[in-house]
Parts: structure tokens; sequence; C-alpha cells
């Protein structure tokens, strides 16, 4: 590989026993830090009998007790805004964000000093040099910009690398599109899901992406962008490369990227966190290859340390031989495959979104859809794709796609028969951040 | 004294050194109270993108809080 492919070679490229020594002595490091300073470890710490001194390798690792969302939003409750996790308030920071509340649920707060900030940059840095993002290229963000943090850290970290940066938000998807074709957009930003929605309109307006100069689409936000179906729709419909990312509010940026190489995984950025993958019930570690729940340690943000947070991903960790590019930074085999409780049991069938996405999007008709669970009168479960075609799709269409969805989920399903019915042009909702297209109804009332 | 190692004890290299030299006395700069406002804000600005370039390469990582970055 060369050099010039690694945003950091000397971290990249460095042996995995180099790794594992630097992170230990950022690991005690932090861990000092956030027993000195923050309410929330001082606590954990004694409670757990754990002191910094204890890390000796990073298999000492374990004895830092983990922290899990609802500990966290509990902690918030309890010490509003900001919970005891903080080493100190707001006076101190620089910026503050919180999660994009796409669950409906109170959404989580963070605050970052000026170096978290500039961090948080960084960490973009490592994934879009990674995919070949430079100083030359124009880059288009399809983001809101508002208080959720999603895409402000790839903004800064395009800044920083010095690339000619078009910041879209607060605009209709049909100016996005004319944007990112009029100023000569070689990068674009945005969810997996609306990167498909862009193509859409660009249809509608008798454009042709794959004849604009856009050469990569960077996504984030959403699992899809490493679903190789919707991902080769993406590169069909746009005639660029797509490269996954992800992160998350906790953290404050990302934490795994897909190099140029696109190994059908995301390099985990070793040198600024510990990735562990644990069986979600019993919390004991998994090895390569094995499926598990992502929990992380972060050594950048210094206002809010992150310590063995359980993020309720579900993961693969591979090894960095994996990929041929020749970074040491281990993967995530598929990126983040979703997360640990979003697969539904339907009828004894276990059913994950992603796999149904997976089938969807061989079906490049399909604009949009939304899998309906409800439970009828006699308590039997139903499973609905609800699907829509383009405006124009003539009817005679229709029964061809749905009978060919319903042989394809099922097939996909050991044999469990979805209902697939046809929705009204616009019927369906549209996401421009996360896409929640599961709809899980049976706990309501029938009727209800 | 400056290190003449990275956290992995690993010996600097002269742009490193500078690297690091440089970093530590933006550090010290901060600590002044005879910096106006606008030299202050730019000393922090430039602190915090220093330190990532000393993290990044292994050759310091602490918290500035303290400091204001």
């Amino acid at each position: 590989m060369a050099a010039s492919e690694c945003w950091n070679p000397k971290a990249e490229t460095a042996s995995r026993d180099e790794l594992a020594a630097l992170q230990l002595v950022k690991l005690r490091r932090l861990c000092e830090w956030a027993a000195a300073r923050s309410p929330w470890y001082r606590e954990s710490f004694r409670q757990a009998g754990f002191e910094p001194e204890q890390l000796k390798t990073l298999d000492d690792l374990r004895r830092i007790p983990m922290l899990t969302r609802d500990q966290w939003m509990a902690s918030q409750a309890e010490a509003p805004p900001f919970g005891r996790l903080p080493v100190a308030g707001p006076e101190a920071a620089i910026r503050y964000h919180t999660t994009s509340g796409t669950t409906g649920r109170e959404p989580l707060r963070a605050l970052d000093s000026a170096k978290d900030w500039a961090w948080q940059a960084e960490m973009w840095c490592y994934g879009l040099w990674g995919f070949g993002v430079r100083p030359a290229d124009v880059a288009y963000v399809a983001f809101g910009y508002g208080s959720f943090i999603g895409f402000w850290g790839l903004h800064y970290g395009l800044e920083k690398i010095g690339t000619l940066n078009i910041p879209g938000g607060a605009q209709t998807t049909e100016s996005r599109v004319k944007q990112i074709v009029n100023f000569g957009a070689t990068v674009v930003a945005s969810t997996p899901t609306y990167a498909l929605r862009l193509a859409q309109e660009a249809e509608r307006l008798g454009i042709d992406l794959a004849d604009s100069p856009v050469e990569r689409l960077i996504l984030s936000g959403e699992p899809a962008g490493s679903i190789p179906q919707t991902k080769g729709l993406i590169e069909r419909l746009w005639g660029a490369k797509a490269g996954d990312t992800a992160g998350m509010t906790e953290i404050g940026t990302i934490m795994i990227f897909e190099c140029s190489h696109q190994p059908g995984g995301t390099h985990i950025i070793e040198d600024h966190f510990i990735e562990e993958v644990v069986d979600p019930a019993s919390g004991e570690p998994v090895g390569y290859g094995e499926q598990g729940e992502r929990v992380v340690t972060s050594f950048g943000r210094g206002i809010m340390p992150l310590l063995r947070y359980r993020t309720a991903d579900l993961v693969c960790k591979v090894p960095a031989s994996r990929c041929t590019c020749g970074r040491s930074f281990d993967l995530y085999e598929g990126g983040i495959l979703g997360r640990v409780d979003d697969m539904k049991l339907v009828r004894g069938t276990n059913v994950y979104p992603r796999a149904v996405e997976g089938v969807v999007r061989e079906f490049p008709m399909v604009e949009e859809f939304q899998l309906l669970l409800t439970r009828d009168a006699a308590m039997l479960d139903r499973i609905a794709l609800r699907v829509e075609l383009p405006p124009d799709a003539g009817d005679d269409t229709w029964p061809e796609i749905r009978d060919a969805l319903a042989k394809a989920l099922a097939e996909a399903h050991e044999g469990l028969r979805f209902e697939v019915e046809r929705a009204a042009p616009g019927e369906l909702p549209r996401f421009e951040l996360k896409a929640r297209r599961t709809v899980d109804q049976r706990d309501q009332p029938i009727g209800a | 004294m400056q290190p003449s190692t990275d956290l992995l004890g690993r010996p600097l290299t002269p742009v490193e050194t500078e690297l690091l030299d440089l970093y530590h006395r933006l550090k010290a700069l901060l600590e002044r109270d005879d910096l106006e406002p606008c030299a202050r804000a730019a000393v922090r600005n430039a602190l915090a993108a220093l330190w990532n370039g000393v993290n990044d390469l292994a050759l310091e990582h602490e918290q500035l809080i303290d400091l204001g970055v």
C-alpha cells in the first residue's frame, strides 16, 4: 500500500502488538482522568472495586464495568440535563448535540470541548482519506445541520483535508440534486436511504447522475451502507463508488470506515478506540467471525469519557488481513449488521430488517417500502411488505413484482409468507436521516 | 524536559520532536494571563488542532480542558 492511502500511516500500518500497547497506554490515562474527574465513573469504579492501576494488560479491560444507554439516560434524568458522566459543565464546552430522536425516546445529550470537537473531525479524516477523498475534490453534504450530530464531523473533516465543501442544509431534495450537478460535486455525503432518494429525484428531473462528476458517496447513519444489494443499487444509480462509515452521538464521530479497497467491511480506527465484541446475553467476549454486540471505549472525547459502552449494535469482527489495503486495523465484516434487539420473531421465524432490505433492493422498481407487523383477531402474527413504485408505473407491472417479491422473501425466510401490498405514490414516509421502515403494531389493541 | 521517545518508547524523529516542541510551546502560551482575546482564541484553536497531530502520532495523550481546550 502506498503511504498516501493512509491519513495516519504510523498508526494505520503499526503492528498489532504496537496498537495494543498504544491502546493500553491511552486506556490507563483515560481511566485515571475519568476516576479523578467524572462523578459517574468515580462511583462506578468504586462499586466495581476497580482502580486504574490494575490495568497491567489489555485483558484487564474487563475489570472496568460496562456502561449501558439506560444507565446514561437514568443519569441524565437524575442530574439534568447532562447527567453525571461529564467531567465539566457546559462552560467548558463549545458544542451541545443530541441523538437523532428517531426512536421517539428522550434524546441523549452530549457536550464537546474545543479539543474534542477537533478530534471528531480528525476521525472523519481517517475515513474520508481512506476512501480516496482528496483536497482536489468538491464535496456536497446532504445533511440538515441541526442538533443531531450526524455529518457535522464530516463537514469539518472535509475542510481539514482541504476539500471544497458545499453544505447542503435547508434544501429540498430537488434543490440538492441540482446543486450537486451544477456545482460539479465529486463527493456526496448522505445516508444510504437519502442517496437513493436523491437518485430517484434526479430520475424524475431527467438527470442521469451516472453522467455527473460524482465519483464517491460517503454513506453513514444506517446499516444499509454495507448491505450489498443496497450499496450495489446506489453505486449503479450514481455511477460512483459508495463507502460505508458508522458513528454514534455517544462518541461524537465515526469509529469505523470502509477503505478504497472496498473489502466488504469497515476498518476500526484502533488507535483511537477499543472495540470489543461480546455475547449480548452474557457479556463474554466472542471471537473473530462470530456475531456479537459492540462495546466501545473511546480515547477522544475528554469532557464525556466513554469506557466500555454497550452500543446494542450487532457486528462481526474479522482480522485486518481480510482486507488487501495493508492497514493493520481489524474490520467489521458487513459493517454494522443491525441492532441486537431489531430481530423480529414472526410465526417462529426470525426476521431481520437488514435481510428484508437486501431482498427488496434486488427490485429497483421499488422506490420505498415498509415492513408492517400486526396481529389478527385470532392472535396470529401477520407480516406485510408495503411497497411504493414510481408514480408512472403501470398497474400491469404490479402483479409480477408482487409475486416475485413474495417468493424471494419467503425463500429468504424459511418459507414464511409475506403479504406484499402496493402503497399509493407518496404514501410511505421518506427519510433524510435514519430510516425507520419496520413498524411493529403487534402489541396494539386490535382495531386501534 | 522534552521527551525523546513517543508513548511506546520509540525514538522521536526530527519532525516529531519539532511538532511536540511546538505543542508544548502552545500550551505554555495558553497558560499566560496577558493574551488578548483574539490571541487567546487563536492559540486555543491551534492547540486543539495540534493535539490531534501529536495524539495521532502517539507523541502525547492528555486532556486539555483545564486550559479551556
